[in-house]
């Protein structure tokens, strides 16, 4: 419990932090949205009083703690590209695209990459471990976005599974919009599923010759008792801390990945705003964004105390 | 009546990179029902293979070349893993070395031991629970019931080792191997675990194979021994007659003596003095739990005359070793004072394995004190070195080579020439031969001895082995749980001992007599109670009386140079 309430209050100071640093960069940045939404006939004086009106003339700090305490009680306030509209209620409408987006990558390196990284791992050095290995370098060197061109191409093209620009909203149909997502998810996941197959082969190999094992086979296991009963955990410990990192990589791969499948997501919301200079879009995306690989990282931790009785006591 | 295991013409190579190395030559032995049998010889002599080649263990670079192995008449070499798999646990069962790293970190001890059960009998839940509490409680372990749900890390090292005793005998095997079991143990609980073994041996008739390095060990408890040297058996038999009448000659440097310090201190004059030191780690550290401080070294005070040999004994986390980081500079947050006459004092590790850098070749390694010391000519500092390396008994063109093309005792050579480069007159050696063999232990002690002769220097030596300590120091510091329990010349201190503590720590001590059942040296693991104002030892102390929870002994003078805390020890 108290391993807990440190790692919360840990969270929350990150996601403070973060949001300071995101708000500094966008004050230090030269040029403001008031230029942008006048265009560059814009005389001065109309840029003043633009300023004036979008309170850009109060002074960083100020801005600061208004846009926190808006912000803590879900107030972002309006998007300067869409006029009129709430940034909570844009982010509202992507979100759950981005994350079911998300999720679906998630499932598929987990669902893919532990068995095979086992496989691998259990029959190291054999034609099965190499096969494994070659695939696995193959798919690690390709981008996500080329990825996305060719599983579009074969799979919306020529294969027809599913037609590319035409995406189908989670809120209309669920099931046909994961259909759809499907696609945009495994070009984010093939390079991080061959990441984390090698990662978690090599970890159950280095694992394999350690004095536990030893004393496991001594007591009569066979070496798939072995394998399941006591190497595996061990050798998952370090690969949850990978998880966290693969998960922070797919919320990246994903603002690539939606502009590809054109998916609308928060990845492209993101890029619409920066272009436009929507910064009370982008300030919210960030901060979303960084709260979720946050909590992520957070909900990491908790599990890793589960595989690993140690951390407590450390 | 057969004997229960015979091994004929066992011969074994390790290929590495296509080069065959031989470690067991053409060995034959057998163990027959309800026997000890001892396996004695030092690293590399094949012993450990012997056994792991009768579980069918062996790391893929070894192979067996020839020979069989038969377990009741059946060949194990024969046998199919699945088969192999039947035996191991239920027939054979092994005790390794490292309880630290045998136990597998992250599953509860209950589960452990109950897999032994799992694989190889048919029982109910609530039976092999049972049986696991009783086996538990058996090997003299406190709270079963609590222990089941526990991890290894929450165990002392003494305490893992019941648990792989426990694990191992749940089947009641026929043969039960120990390698080195109580080797990286503390004298006190090294002589309860083998009375464990020996307990279950008696009571159960399962026969024991005890592999150690140690004599002593294996005298204790082994009625039969078989000596090996370099893949051979090169003697076996009555371990009595053995070892009392050697006929081969590495049997003989076995049982050689270790070597006398005959040089005696005059006392002239003091080059450390230590008041009061104290010192402590943050258990934990972190925005929340900042305050958790565990007390090391609790209010030390000596002092260590030019030209002696100052011996520190204690078990593992009496502070021994805080102990000697502190006075060399390693421990800067200590409070009480710290008066030295000499130079800093170097330090001698015990790990001659991972205390020199293997990235760097001997002569940059030894050049570095000099370095240190200002020498800015690289031909005086190559003198120096190869001035050095003969000293210490090696060859000037070592200097190229790294460490790890030298053995452990070639590397411990290195760490005291190391030492010496710095132009002191005073080192601290923690445990300097703990990590060798017999052999090499007594030509490193030789090596040290001829040093502390030639330049006169001062030596701390820290080390669990008393029976060094007694040849080698000219006095002796015991030490329980951060503080002196007991000061005094070592020959006094041997022949009258005072503390109950250093009495126990001696009579833990094997003499190379057979362990009788009623010793008064306690069977469970100590308990660690909180400690208020009264004695530190009180938990553990045979000759307690009520008064000693409440009153604090401090250290007084009993004899000549002879200091304790409780005379109780002397009585009996």
């Amino acid at each position: 419990m108290k391993y807990f309430i440190k790692k919360a209050v840990t969270l929350i100071i990150t996601l403070l932090f973060i949001s300071v640093i995101t708000f500094a960069a966008f004050s230090v940045i030269p040029g403001d949205a008031s230029m942008t939404r006048l265009g560059t006939e814009a005389t001065p004086d109309q840029i003043e009083a633009l300023r004036e009106e979008m309170g850009l003339n109060k002074p960083v700090t100020e801005r600061y703690i208004l846009w926190l305490s808006d912000a803590l009680r879900g107030d972002f306030g309006e998007s300067y590209q869409y006029e009129g509209q709430q940034v909570s209620a844009l982010l509202a409408d992507r979100l759950p695209v981005t994350v079911l987006l998300a999720v679906i990558s998630f499932l598929m390196i987990l669902v893919l990459s532990v068995p095979l990284g086992i496989l691998a791992a259990k029959h190291s050095g054999k034609w099965l471990d190499t096969a494994i290995n070659q695939l696995t370098q193959i798919t690690m060197a390709i981008p996500s976005f080329f990825l996305g061109i060719i599983l579009t191409y074969i799979f919306g093209l020529i294969l027809k599974w599913f037609q590319p620009g035409l995406f189908i909203s989670p809120s209309e149909n669920l099931w046909g919009s994961i259909r759809y997502l499907i696609f945009p998810a495994a070009a984010i996941a093939l390079p991080k599923i061959a990441m984390v197959v090698k990662f978690l082969r090599n970890s159950v190999l280095s694992e394999m010759p350690k004095d536990y094992v030893r004393t496991a086979y001594s007591k009569g296991s066979s070496k798939n008792r072995a394998l399941s009963r006591h190497i595996l955990k061990n050798a998952l410990i370090p690969v949850i801390t990978f998880m966290a990192l693969v998960v922070a990589e797919i919320l990246a791969g994903s603002i690539i990945v939606e502009q590809v499948f054109s998916v609308p997501g928060v990845g492209r919301l993101l890029i619409s705003a920066i272009s436009t200079r929507d910064y009370p879009v982008v300030q919210a995306v960030v901060t979303y964004v960084t709260a979720v690989v946050v909590i992520i990282n957070f909900v990491v931790d908790m599990l890793y105390q589960l595989a690993d009785p140690r951390v407590k006591a450390a | 009546m057969e004997n229960l295991l015979e091994i004929k013409n066992l011969s074994l190579s390790f290929y590495e990179n296509g080069a065959e190395q031989k470690v067991l030559k053409n060995i034959s032995l057998d163990i027959g029902r309800q026997e000890i049998v001892g396996i004695v010889g030092e690293s590399g002599s094949g012993k450990s293979m012997t056994a792991l080649s009768m579980m069918r263990l062996l790391s893929p670079a070894a192979v067996i070349t020839g020979g069989e192995i038969l377990f009741e008449g059946r060949d194990l070499l024969k046998l199919s893993e699945k088969e192999m798999e039947s035996v191991r646990g239920d027939d054979i069962s092994m005790i390794f070395q490292e309880p630290m790293t045998s136990l597998n970190p992250v599953m509860k001890i209950g589960k452990q031991v109950e897999e032994s059960l799992i694989l190889h009998t048919h029982m109910k839940k609530d039976e092999i629970r049972r049986q696991v509490i009783e086996a538990l409680t058996s090997v003299g372990l406190p709270e079963p019931e609590k222990l089941y749900g526990k991890y290894p890390y929450q165990l002392s090292g003494g305490m893992r080792q019941r648990v792989m005793i426990a694990m191992a005998t749940i089947c009641r095997p026929k043969l039960l191997i120990a390698d080195e079991a109580t080797t990286a143990l503390d004298v006190t609980v090294q002589k309860q675990i083998l009375r464990l073994i020996q307990k279950f041996h008696e009571e159960t008739g399962t026969s024991v194979l005890m592999i150690s390095h140690d004599l002593n060990v294996i005298k204790s408890v082994c009625s039969r021994v078989i000596v090996m040297y370099n893949g051979d058996i090169v003697e076996m038999g009555n371990t009595q007659e053995v070892l009392r009448h050697p006929k081969h000659d590495y049997t003989k440097t076995l049982v050689a003596a270790i070597p006398d310090n005959d040089v005696p201190s005059d006392r002239s004059s003091v080059v450390l003095e230590a008041k009061d030191l104290r010192l402590s780690f943050k258990e934990k550290d972190g925005v929340f739990s900042g305050k958790d401080q565990k007390a090391v070294l609790k209010g030390v005070s000596f002092c260590v005359y030019e030209g002696e040999i100052l011996g520190v004994v204690g078990e593992s986390g009496c502070g021994k070793s805080t102990l000697a980081k502190t006075i060399v500079g390693l421990n800067k947050h200590f409070t009480g004072s710290l008066q030295m006459t000499c130079s800093r004092p170097q330090m001698v590790f015990q790990d001659p394995f991972g205390s020199l850098n293997p990235a760097r070749k001997i002569g940059w390694i030894l050049q570095e004190p000099l370095k240190a010391r200002g020498i800015r000519d690289k031909k005086e500092r190559l003198r120096l070195v190869d001035e050095m390396l003969v000293k210490i008994g090696l060859d000037p063109s070592f200097k190229g080579r790294y460490a790890r093309e030298f053995s452990g005792g070639q590397r411990q050579r290195i760490s005291i020439g190391l030492a010496l480069l710095m132009d002191t007159g005073f080192i601290v050696a923690d445990e300097p031969v703990s990590a060798l063999d017999v052999t090499v232990q007594s030509q490193i002690l030789k090596l040290l001895l001829q040093l502390h002769k030639e330049k006169n220097l001062t030596m701390m030596f820290i080390s669990h082995d008393l029976e060094v300590v007694r040849h080698v120091c000219d006095r002796v510091i015991v030490m329980y749980l951060g503080q002196i329990v007991e000061m005094a010349d070592s020959d006094e201190l041997y022949k009258n001992p005072q503390h109950p503590y250093t009495r126990l720590l001696f009579s833990a001590a094997l003499d190379g007599h057979k362990i009788e059942d009623n010793d008064d040296s306690e069977d469970t693991e100590a308990q660690e109670v909180p400690q208020g104002a009264g004695c530190a030892f009180y938990p553990r102390c045979p000759y307690r009386k009520n008064s000693c929870r409440k009153k604090k002994p401090m250290l007084r003078l009993c004899g000549d140079n002879h200091e304790t805390r409780c005379r109780a020890g002397a009585l009996k």
